[in-house]
């Protein structure tokens, strides 16, 4: 008996080691990209470029990020894609949690049809329709701005908040505001005091999934901009393939900071995004 | 871990409800009776169970002022732009007039050997990224599943597998150039370990640039299988593993008769859905190679951007964004089709 269970509990602890080495292993490997272009913003960049490379820094310095976070043009990037993260941000949620809650808790005749219409332009490439963007947007004279951004973005942003919200709210018991709206509450009474507050982590999860999409949105960046004023910094990374005399520090330098808001979102909030994105491949 | 949505059993009294009275409501409700508007007061519009979906409360009148903004927004901003988009092929700009050319556009592009190298460039892009993806999505996400001794050392496993997602696709293309640099790391294990005569231009070289850019592609979006996999892996009963067990199914066996069968339905959904974003992905190729060298990577998604903004041809690249959106209808149905088990509609 004991060298039986001995024995399985050998079987158990070699089962571990095997499964977190492997794991490991793997996790360093699929975070290469991330440890060199870390890497190669804080050291000078013939450490990490050259045969071998060092992997101990020999020397360890922020002079790129500070030229970054010192730069006119790259600061307004920054502020650009703020405005534009936050502006789809909010449009999305709000049109999308309106909607969300209309095909969760009312039978709507054509719901089912509008809901699959949802879900084709969730579908459609951004390619096919930047042609009528870019035509649509010197016509009505947002051309080069954020807010001709914001809305672009939004189109593609809000199929996908509907679709999460309404699947997370589909997942709050109806007698919850049924039972409020018995006890003498109004429609808008039990969405404010009993569902809003039961769909926060879900609208937490949809926020930073639409943040994130919207803060690394490249495609329409490109499309609908063509002075700093408006770009993001999407544009502005993507602008570094055309340079002739690659800077590479700066640009690493800028590709890191750019990533550190998602980053610390996800690291946050990655429960909440994780259910987001699974749910979102399910439904 | 979230629990699988609850279905909720119907109460008793809604057998009863005014609503269940009416002939029409017992039927599938989709198609939208005439004047159902005019019905809908809130008696008629009662709540009714629906086959499992959430129950509905009355008064579906507020309900479409609910959906109304979302709804206008998409029509204004995807369906009428798509609907341009057809229209605009159809024409031509010469001196800043637009006139009506009908099908030249069309045919041109049908009959551009250019088009259909993106065609065969795209085929080849999106199979090899959606089979990579999936097959190292699966790998992690049964990783994943298995039983880890510390929870908290698992979730941070999945969060370092995750990350690549969480990058944009600018600063993923910008990292993956560091390491295909003449300097980079893979040059190094090239030349300096594996003793290859010269620096390989992974991006330069028609033979693997294509290459180059899938394994980007794939260390992007991996992350969407490996996380849609383990939910559905966590929903599979344990009943049916240990029924196999009874029958003595290997590890193998079990993954064969019992996993894979019960992954079918999330393997064709997110497989779908990733078929239709490859097939319009543009970032990348713009990004690391402009379609080249040559035309070795111009995918159809490119040919678009580079038509109509780069040649500031927007006509030629209307007609050619219609024949894209043909051709991702016709290839995703093919694809259902092909994965429909026989007796079963396609979807």
């Amino acid at each position: 008996m004991v060298t039986a269970s001995s024995r399985g509990r050998a079987r158990a602890l070699g089962h571990h080691v095997w499964l977190v080495g492997l794991t490991s292993v793997a996790a360093a490997v699929i975070l290469v990209p991330v440890a060199w272009m870390v890497s190669a913003s804080v050291r000078p960049i013939r450490e990490v470029l050259t045969y071998p490379p060092v992997l101990v820094p020999k020397t360890v310095s922020g002079e790129y990020m500070a030229r970054i976070l010192h730069d006119p043009t790259y600061q307004r990037f920054f502020a650009n894609s703020i405005v534009l993260s936050l502006g789809a941000l909010v449009l999305s949620l709000t049109l999308g949690a309106l909607a969300g809650y209309g095909f969760s808790r009312f039978r709507l005749p054509g719901g089912q049809a509008m809901l699959l219409g949802i879900l084709s332009v969730l579908m459609l490439p951004r390619v096919t329709l930047i042609v009528p963007y870019f035509r649509l947007a010197h016509v009505v004279g947002l051309y080069d701005t954020l807010p001709g951004l914001i809305v672009a973005n939004t189109a593609f942003l809000l199929p996908i908040a509907t679709w999460l919200i309404k699947g997370y709210l589909d997942s709050i018991p109806q007698e919850l505001d049924e039972a409020a709206m018995v006890d003498g509450c109004t429609r808008v009474q039990s969405l404010r005091k009993v569902v809003a507050p039961l769909a926060v982590p879900g609208l937490v999860g949809v926020a930073a999934f639409i943040f994130i999409g919207a803060w690394n949105e490249y495609l329409l960046a490109v499309v609908l901009t063509e002075t700093p004023r408006s770009q993001t910094l999407t544009v502005g990374l993507a602008s570094f393939f055309g340079q002739y005399v690659r800077d590479w520090n700066g640009i690493m330098a800028l590709s890191t900071l750019a990533s550190v808001p998602l980053v610390a979102i996800f690291v946050f909030l990655q429960r909440w995004v994780v259910q987001g994105m699974s749910a979102g491949a399910v439904k | 871990m979230r629990d699988r949505p609850r279905r909720y059993a119907a109460p008793e009294r809604w057998a009863a409800s005014p609503g269940g009275a009416l002939g029409r409501r017992a039927g599938p409700p989709l198609p939208e009776a005439p004047g159902s508007r005019r019905a809908g007061t809130a008696a008629d519009a009662g709540p009714r169970p629906a086959a499992g979906t959430a129950r509905r409360l009355p008064g579906y009148v507020a309900g479409y002022l609910f959906v109304a903004p979302a709804i206008l927004y998409l029509v204004l901003t995807a369906v009428y732009p798509v609907a341009t988009v057809v229209a605009m092929g159809l024409q031509d700009v010469t001196a800043g007039r637009w006139h009506f050319v009908g099908a030249a556009h069309y045919a041109a592009v049908l009959r551009d050997p250019i088009f259909w190298n993106a065609v065969w460039n795209t085929s080849i892009f999106t199979a090899a990224s959606v089979v990579l993806q999936l097959a190292v999505g699966l790998g992690f996400a049964l990783l994943l599943h298995e039983t880890w001794f510390h929870r908290g050392v698992r979730n941070t496993m999945r969060g370092a597998l995750i990350l690549p997602w969480v990058f944009s696709t600018a600063a993923a293309a910008l990292m993956w150039s560091l390491l295909y640099d003449p300097y980079g790391l893979f040059n190094y294990l090239a030349v300096g370990v594996l003793h290859w005569p010269q620096p390989i231009a992974w991006l330069g070289d028609a033979r693997l640039a294509l290459g180059a850019i899938i394994v980007v592609n794939t260390w992007k979006s991996y992350p969407f299988y490996m996380v849609a996999l383990l939910g559905a892996l966590q929903n599979i009963l344990p009943e049916l593993y240990d029924a196999a067990k009874v029958d003595g199914a290997g590890p193998w066996q079990r993954f064969v008769a019992v996993t894979l069968p019960q992954l079918r339905t999330v393997l064709v959904a997110i497989s779908t859905v990733d078929l239709i974003t490859t097939f319009g992905h543009v970032d990348l190729v713009n990004m690391l190679t402009q379609g080249g060298p040559g035309r070795a990577t111009e995918t159809v998604a490119f040919y678009v951007y580079r038509t109509a903004l780069l040649d500031g041809n927007l006509t030629r690249g209307a007609a050619t964004s219609t024949i894209m959106l043909v051709l991702l209808v016709l290839g995703t149905q093919a694809y259902l089709r092909a994965l429909a088990r026989r007796g079963e509609p396609s979807w």
